[in-house]
């Protein structure tokens, strides 16, 4: 099986605060991923950098051949990784559906010539988009939502709709940052079968930061874990759960003694 | 009576309805020329219609405040510089049309210019597409280095260039001996649109304007359709994937950006777009007053324009339309007119000396009790109502 | 690179001008430090109030017009003062100008504040930006109805002799008088910023006003002092303005977006930053109006201070002072 996503090295420095450091971090095709460690461990930093928003002060991450440190978010996104955010950021005065239609920006060809004169290709492609939007919002848990304001959702449809727009970019990786937070269980069980279904049905490749230990060792294939900027741990759920390292990290050096 | 028209409208399909009100104003405004004298006899309120030249100076600017729409309405920048996309079109005009550059006879589609005159003389409807062209370059190459920016630091910058350029175009008339602009002067004549005698044997159509009985008339139905283009244009694109774009990006850049969209790109679009129809207005404007003087070019104007916008409601076209053509007629005749009146009633106050003060209250107290203008976008309502809360004015995380 | 290229050209044609003029050079230095100082009065304004609210107060321009238009009417017509008053007459009647004047227009400029822009506290961005620029315009027509459209000046009580004269370097008392009112004005402004207790809660305001609010600072009532004390550095530059040169209701668009790029050159938010990018660009005008080789002339100073502005927008936004905001969300 062949990584999807190589980060070599990756290292971020906020003036004297080092946030990330030197991490290698490789993401297996086709897997599901969890990134965890304390709060201020770096993981939203690195997501950070993985999508553009920072550049990385030293490093490279490969992602389908090409190294993307340094490029713009919406150049990433284009070449196939989509994201959700920890505090949603939704369009909030836009609909459902059209959250999901901006999530197509880049793989719709409308450009303003064809859109002011509206030829029968242009029209074509934005009935299809429609189409195919209305598809994700079912697929994601929202049928029927289409035409509601994404502010006037639930908390948990607010989520669903977030990741609907995140699969509206054709991601391959997918990037989950904390994507349970303030669910109840029910709706957490819920979408820790959903995203079980994006990796075998949809054959996605998913990256997750997680709090809830549930879905980490519930569904991923893989875990890793950062403290203080470092990466301390790689391997499966049930080994992480048993490394000294990281049971320190969280409860403190008296828990492993 | 009226309730068995409301049922039989409301038995109408959609789409007629929809069209039904558009059509009637153009309609009415296709014919204003074959009234409005009618009108304006009325006693008392007929000093209040407008004259068919007023018109066509009040369409002109209701055109350059659809244009402006497309940048503060629909992207959300804040453009304080428009006049300068106005100077540029307008100077296209002159230098196209004009016996400006008298060294050189080039002569290509001009009607009514004798043949052996000075100078570059295009055909005015050339004129018209490479204005928009020109100022949709000159909006690429301003927004480039600019549109990074923040809102509040944008607007600067567009102040900037709007001062800029009209004070460049002031001075230009020894760029080391070359005479761009002849300076304060201005350059003038401009030579008038028509369609030639070819058109004007086989369609009826007029062949010069200048040489036209109805000459007023004529410029002002060109006018309407040179507005009902913008209109239509900025319509079509507020539906389109890049309006969408523009909406996502005033609501959260950041999300915008991680869905894909381009940002520069996106804004930069929205900047040329706005620029391209200012450039056609200002190359029509230009012929129309035969002349392009840089007295007409001032930062007043970005701001009376910024303040049809704000009052007809940024980002909705009707609202913009409206917004137009009210501050368009008090600046053109209604303010002169309201001030001749008091000065009958014995009130020696004269409104036009205070216009801009009027437009900078009419644009506070939109701001302060409807911010959302006259006729409101559909969207912005909502979002003026209950704030966008990732962008509060206090940025306690500051970004 | 190229930013290098410009200084280094910039300092050559300087130093010329230095070698084939030097009386010529320092009294032009002179003067720019002097309009430096009016400008830094007033680019304090415009940082006060950028700092704690991240607003362009675009009608600071015009309320340090209207308040220079005014002080002319309580310097003429008030206190009477001409060439012909006495020494004492005239640094009574001064104080009590600068005392009038300061007072009225903090009143002025909190008032503005409550009415126009208090309400859009929490509205997006664009909103307080767009009800300024419309402020700006109001305000502007306040002076015109009341002074219409002329040029106001104040009789040169303060005479336009020479302080000293050395060399062919001189320096005027009415100019003096200028520093002598913006330094003690300025020292003021320092004590309270840093001293005072209100001065502690604006600066905690500026930069956090939700934390500021948790620990019991009353955060509308520091925006008002913030502003009123905006108000008052506008009173005092417009006094100090009409010592040398005469006024009108426009004169405030044209000083305020030369005071506005000093304060961006320095830093907005920074208040020495403030000072010093007045002072540079008070140098750079004069430079440009008043030596003799190769400058581009007053009709190019506005094109050029825009210039300077959309330059360090562009290439450096946090000014020669301010901290570089990291990149990113």
């Amino acid at each position: 099986m062949s990584d999807l996503l190589t980060a070599t090295g990756v290292r971020k420095e906020f003036g004297g605060l080092l946030a990330v450091s030197d991490v290698d971090f490789a993401i297996p095709q086709g897997q599901v991923v969890s990134l965890i460690g304390p709060n201020g461990a770096g993981k939203t930093t690195f997501f950070n950098m993985l999508t553009g928003v920072y550049r990385p002060t030293a490093g490279r991450i490969l992602f389908a051949g090409k190294d993307v440190a340094g490029k713009p978010p919406h150049a990433i996104t284009e070449l196939g990784i989509g994201r959700t955010f920890q505090n949603i950021r939704l369009f909030q005065h836009m609909t459902a559906l059209e959250n999901v239609l901006v999530g197509m920006h880049c793989r719709l060809k409308g450009g303003i010539i064809t859109s002011i004169l509206r030829t029968p290709g242009l029209r074509r492609e934005e009935r299809t988009a429609r189409e195919r939007a209305r598809e994700l919002l079912v697929f994601s848990g929202l049928p029927g939502r289409d035409e509601q304001l994404a502010r006037n959702l639930p908390y948990g449809d607010q989520r669903r709709l977030e990741v609907a727009r995140a699969l509206a970019t054709e991601p391959q990786l997918l990037l989950l940052d904390e994507p349970t937070a303030g669910m109840n269980p029910q709706e957490t069980a819920a979408f820790t079968d959903f995203v079980a279904m994006l990796r075998s049905e949809q054959k996605l490749t998913v990256l997750m930061i997680e709090h809830d230990m549930k879905v980490v060792m519930g569904i991923s294939d893989r875990v890793t874990v950062l403290d203080h900027g470092e990466k301390i741990f790689e391997g499966t759920p049930r080994e992480c759960q048993h490394d000294d390292r990281v049971i320190e990290a969280y409860l403190g050096k008296a828990a492993t003694q | 009576m009226k309730a068995r028209a409301d049922r039989l409208l409301a038995l109408a399909p959609k789409r007629a309805r929809m069209l039904a009100l558009p059509l009637a104003l153009i309609v009415l405004a296709v014919f204003y020329p074959s009234y409005v004298e009618s009108l304006r006899g009325i006693t008392v309120v007929g000093d209040f219609v407008p004259s068919l030249g007023s018109m066509v100076v009040m369409i002109v600017f209701t055109m350059m405040a659809v244009g402006l729409n497309i940048v503060v309405g629909y992207a959300g920048l804040l453009d304080l510089g428009y006049v300068a996309f106005y100077a540029a079109g307008a100077y296209t005009s002159a230098w196209f049309a004009s016996q400006h550059f008298e060294d050189v006879s080039f002569h290509f589609g001009a009607v009514g210019v004798r043949s052996d005159l000075p100078g570059i003389h295009l055909s005015i409807w050339l004129i018209l597409i490479l204005a928009g062209l020109f100022t949709l370059a000159v909006g690429i190459i301003i927004g480039l280095p600019t549109l990074r920016l923040r809102g509040d630091y944008l607007a600067i910058v567009t102040l900037g260039f709007g001062e800029i350029i009209p004070q460049f175009v002031r001075n230009a008339d020894d760029l080391g001996g070359f005479d761009l602009t002849h300076g304060t002067f201005g350059i003038s004549p401009i030579d008038a649109p028509g369609f030639g005698t070819t058109l004007s044997d086989v369609l009826g159509l007029p062949a010069s304007y200048q040489q036209s009985f109805d000459k007023v008339k004529l410029f002002y139905l060109t006018a309407l359709v040179l507005l009902l283009f913008t209109v239509f244009c900025s319509v079509r694109l507020r539906d389109s994937k890049l309006g969408r774009a523009w909406v996502a990006i005033r609501e959260d850049e950041t999300a915008a950006a991680a869905m894909g969209v381009p940002l520069m790109r996106t804004k930069t679009w929205s900047y040329a777009l706005g620029a391209f129809f200012g450039g056609i207005a200002g190359a029509f404007y230009a012929s129309f007053k035969s002349g392009a003087f840089p007295s007409d070019f001032y930062f007043n104007i970005s701001i009376f324009l910024l303040c049809m916008v704000i009052l007809g409601g940024m980002g909705s076209v009707w609202g913009v339309l409206l917004g137009g053509m009210i501050l368009g007629y008090l600046n053109v005749e209604g303010l002169a007119t309201i001030g001749t009146k008091l000065n009958e009633g014995g009130i020696n106050f004269d409104p036009t000396k205070y216009q801009f003060g009027i437009y900078g209250a009419i644009v506070v107290l939109m701001m302060l009790f409807r911010p959302t203008g006259l006729i409101p976008e559909r969207r912005h309502k909502r979002e003026m109502e209950e704030g966008v809360h990732d962008q509060p004015l206090y940025d306690s995380t500051h970004e | 690179m190229v930013g290098w290229v410009l200084i280094g050209l910039l300092v050559f044609w300087l130093v010329v001008n230095v070698i084939k003029e030097p009386g010529e050079f320092f009294n032009v230095a002179l003067i720019g430090l002097t309009n430096g100082a009016v400008y830094g009065l007033v680019a304090l304004g415009y940082t006060l109030v950028y700092g704690i609210l991240q607003l362009i107060n675009f009608a600071h321009g015009d309320v340090f017009a209207l308040s220079g238009l005014f002080a002319s009417t309580v310097i003429i017509s008030l206190f009477g003062l001409d060439e012909s008053s006495g020494v004492l007459v005239i640094v009574g009647g001064m104080l009590a100008t600068l005392v009038i004047v300061m007072v009225l227009f903090s009143g002025v400029n909190a008032l503005i504040e409550l009415v126009a822009y208090r309400r859009l506290r929490h509205a997006p961005r664009l909103a307080p930006l767009i009800t300024a620029v419309g402020m700006s315009f109001i305000v502007q027509n306040v002076s015109l109805a009341i002074y219409d459209v002329n040029y106001r000046d104040v009789p040169n009580f303060i005479p336009r002799t020479d302080v000293f004269s050395i060399a062919g370097v001189h320096y005027t008392w009415n100019k003096l008088a200028v520093l002598m009112i913006t330094i003690p004005v300025l020292a003021l402004l320092t004590w309270f910023v840093t001293s005072t207790r209100q001065g502690k809660a604006m600066r905690a305001v500026a930069q956090d006003p939700e934390a500021s609010a948790i620990v019991g600072v009353n955060v509308n009532r520091t925006i008002s002092v913030t502003f009123a004390i905006a108000g008052a550095l506008a009173g005092s530059a417009g006094i100090v303005y009409l010592l040398q040169f005469n006024m009108r209701y426009d004169t405030g668009f044209e000083l305020g977006l030369i005071a506005f790029t000093a304060a961006v050159l320095g830093g907005i938010g920074n208040l020495s930053g403030a000072v010093l990018g007045a002072l540079v660009i008070g140098f750079i005008q004069a430079f440009n109006e008043g030596l003799s080789w190769n400058a581009p002339g007053s009709d190019w100073t506005r094109s050029i201070v825009f210039g300077l502005l959309i330059l360090i927008l562009v290439f450096r936004p946090e000014g020669l002072l301010g901290e570089r905001t990291p990149e990113g969300a």
